[in-house]
């Protein structure tokens, strides 16, 4: 389908209109032609004195035209009603929620975590008093492959791309003196620990004397894409897809306002796969979690609401746009045809984002700019919850005057330019309906490709995914080598990378205080509670049931992460490391 | 010394617990299509797993990619595990999130070369080309 519209937007280049066009009414002929002597007259002599030479496609492999006009919609069969409607109302494509923007502007949010949970607890209080509105916190490694801090695979990594949490007891500690209600949402990644950081959330309410329903718990808590993309699977991949959905399940009884679950584009595309791909990927993960909660006997109505999307598209401003109005789409139309959704919540696809920019080392104060750029896209493409990557990213974990930047990029965002003054001030743009048809189109061929293939366990287990993203990664690598792909910078004004002495650094001392805080834990806590509890973990985890209820009984004994993750290794087995490339 | 027509041998290596490997797996393919023989560790191997998988496969570079922030730590020792098993020649080149300040560090361990972020694969075959001498 995209390269049917490629071919026909040759056509068009070429001045021979194609029959459906010669079928149309006058104007849209008359409107075709009229390009057509336009780029002979107007633009190809222009455009051969500046003799521009690279290639005008997108990084997902759609052909630009120079111009966009009325004609272009024409030949997308755009209609209005099915194809836009109105905010938050099916097809959800100009937004999830009606005012979008202009009431609630979308929430500004900080990504961090580093060191031990005393010292990240002073972060999150500075964050939070810059205007953060969500805090995601960063957990370190072994705390996301479920390890303790004082396990051996732990070594040289405890604290250093995130705060290590071990137990309750460093929950306590991280979110001393910021009660859960104080602030919009509160989260996590926990990818392949998903029952156990949403227990964690839980059971710190419970110590804050706080009730579920004051608070929102945001997890990612998207075991599937670790295995082609991010790398924090710990299980194979269909026992760790259980556990995730068994988070999730909890939601439904216990917080159905919490959000536990976010799939996410984001690492897929960065991987190589691509933003159309990825969010193929993405889609049929969803599938997959879904059918797995629909299985247990809940209704979609129930289930879509828990859950949202982390859209990607790093490369190109208006590809981006595209791309979030077309996954609304394709996720309303889904819920409604394939589920039969029948609730607007269960329909509209919130979704959160990260802006990102093509970032380099070079001249790293440019990446401000960059990072903007790509978090403005998706603020134009409707996105709900934003975190945006600090400008030194590239060099280390990120430090103070950099976070700062990033929350402050957002601010002005939602309030200076007008940028979020009208809901979709894109919509209708002959460019960015034309993409986002193309993207629609891209997407749904690849979901189908990938359905037909056996869906989000096939795209694991035969390497499909790995290898089109390693595909993928090699083509962009050779665009920026061969400077097809504009790197300012780097491959366009290319300087030295110019960074030196400005790395953000873990007080070595943050991993000792941290494995002497779980040792003081185990040494304190209630022997025989922790052995009971964790002997219903085992017990809930071999019987099928959802393991939800006694990892949330144990984290409150003060079983630590490890403890938890042990029962599950023993029980599914590790997964095994793909050596492909 | 002579050259000989042994093809170089890289064993490109995710070591510690990040999983962010698409550098490795792009870096791992270009030198593959410069003509070296490539092999992939997959992700999650201990510096002690790595220095056995190099010895093993009588390769002449490790590629460590490593994001993680722990490269102060887990590339010494990496050197030292291979320098403690007669493995002295091989020798170990790194890329991935290193601030530049941590190089003479790395090069005081035995690193022989750090690539920063916007490296050409051509410029990592080149200087293996140049720096491999088989005996």
């Amino acid at each position: 389908m995209t390269r049917m519209l490629a071919s026909r937007r040759r056509d068009l280049d070429m001045e021979v209109p194609d029959e459906s066009a010669g079928q149309r009414s006058g104007p849209a002929a008359e409107l075709i032609a009229e390009e057509a002597r336009w780029r002979r007259e107007t633009f190809a002599p222009d455009a051969a004195r500046a003799e521009r030479q690279r290639g005008f496609v997108t990084d997902c492999g759609l052909e630009v035209k120079p111009l966009y006009t009325p004609a272009d919609l024409d030949a997308i069969g755009f209609d209005y009603t099915a194809d836009l409607g109105f905010p938050g109302e099916f097809p959800f494509t100009r937004g999830d929620r009606g005012a979008m923007n202009r009431g609630e502007p979308f929430v500004v949010s900080a990504y961090s975590g580093f060191g031990e949970a005393e010292r990240c607890n002073q972060r999150f209080r500075t964050l939070i008093d810059w205007g953060a509105e969500q805090i995601l916190v960063a957990l370190d490694l072994p705390t996301q492959c479920g390890y303790d801090s004082d396990h051996a695979m732990a070594t040289a990594e405890v604290g250093q791309v995130g705060v290590a949490v071990s137990s309750l007891a460093d929950m306590e500690q991280l979110f001393d003196g910021i009660p859960l209600d104080s602030i919009k949402r509160v989260g996590t990644l926990g990818n392949s620990i998903g029952p156990i950081v949403l227990a964690l959330f839980a059971a710190l309410g419970e110590k804050q004397g706080i009730p579920w329903a004051n608070y929102v718990v945001n997890l990612q808590n998207d075991p599937l894409k670790e295995y082609i993309a991010r790398g924090t699977q710990i299980l194979p991949a269909e026992p760790a897809a259980k556990l995730a959905c068994d988070a999730v399940e909890w939601c439904i009884d216990n917080a159905p306002n919490w959000s536990p679950m976010t799939v996410c584009v984001n690492h897929i595309n960065a991987g190589g796969a691509g933003s159309s791909l990825g969010t193929a990927i993405a889609l049929a993960n969803a599938h997959y979690y879904l059918d797995d909660l629909l299985a247990r006997g809940h209704s979609i109505d129930e289930v879509a609401p828990l859950l949202h999307m982390f859209a990607d598209e790093r490369h190109d401003f208006f590809v981006s746009v595209a791309n979030l109005r077309a996954l609304r789409r394709i996720w309303a139309r889904r819920m409604r045809e394939r589920y039969g959704a029948t609730l607007p919540a269960a329909m509209a696809l919130r979704m959160t984002v990260y802006g990102h920019g093509q970032e380099s080392l070079q001249e790293p104060l440019n990446n401000i700019s960059r990072i903007a750029f790509g978090t403005l896209a998706y603020v134009l493409g409707g996105a709900s919850y934003v975190y945006i990557a600090s400008y030194d990213e590239a060099v280390s974990t990120p430090g103070e005057q950099s976070l700062k930047v990033a929350l402050r990029t957002q601010q002005v965002i939602a309030s200076e330019h007008g940028f979020a003054d009208t809901v979709d001030p894109l919509g209708g743009s002959y460019y960015v309906e034309s993409l986002t048809h193309g993207v629609e189109r891209q997407i749904l061929d690849a979901l189908g490709m990938i359905e037909e293939k056996g869906g989000a366990l096939a795209v694991i287990r035969d390497g499909i995914g790995r290898r089109l993203m390693t595909e993928g990664a090699v083509r962009r690598q050779k665009a920026i080598d061969s400077g097809q792909r504009p790197w300012v910078t780097v491959n366009q004004r290319p300087q030295k990378p110019d960074v030196a002495n400005t790395a953000f650094r873990i007080d070595p001392g943050a991993a000792i205080d941290q494995v002497a805080r779980l040792q003081r834990v185990r040494a304190e806590r209630d022997e025989a509670r922790v052995s009971a509890a964790l002997a219903a973990v085992r017990e809930a985890t071999a019987s099928g049931a959802n393991v939800t209820p006694s990892v949330l009984e144990a984290v409150r004994a003060y079983a630590t992460v490890g403890e938890i993750v042990e029962i599950w290794r023993d029980i599914f087995g590790h997964f095994s490391p793909s050596t492909e490339f | 010394m002579t050259l000989s027509n042994r093809k170089i041998r890289v064993l490109m290596a995710k070591v510690g617990l990040d999983g962010h490997d698409v550098g490795a797996r792009v870096v791992a393919r270009g030198l593959l299509e410069a003509g070296m023989e490539v092999i992939y560790t997959g992700l999650r191997r201990t510096p002690e797993q790595v220095a056995r998988a190099a010895v093993e496969e009588d390769v002449d570079w490790i590629g460590i990619s490593i994001l993680s922030g722990a490269h102060l730590t887990l590339l010494p020792r990496l050197r030292r595990l291979l320098d403690e098993n007669g493995a002295e020649d091989i020798r170990i080149m790194a890329g991935g999130i290193i601030p530049q300040e941590d190089i003479p560090e790395l090069s005081k361990a035995g690193v022989s070369r750090v690539f920063l972020s916007g490296t050409a694969i051509a410029e990592i075959v080149d200087y293996l080309m140049a720096e491999t001498v088989h005996d």
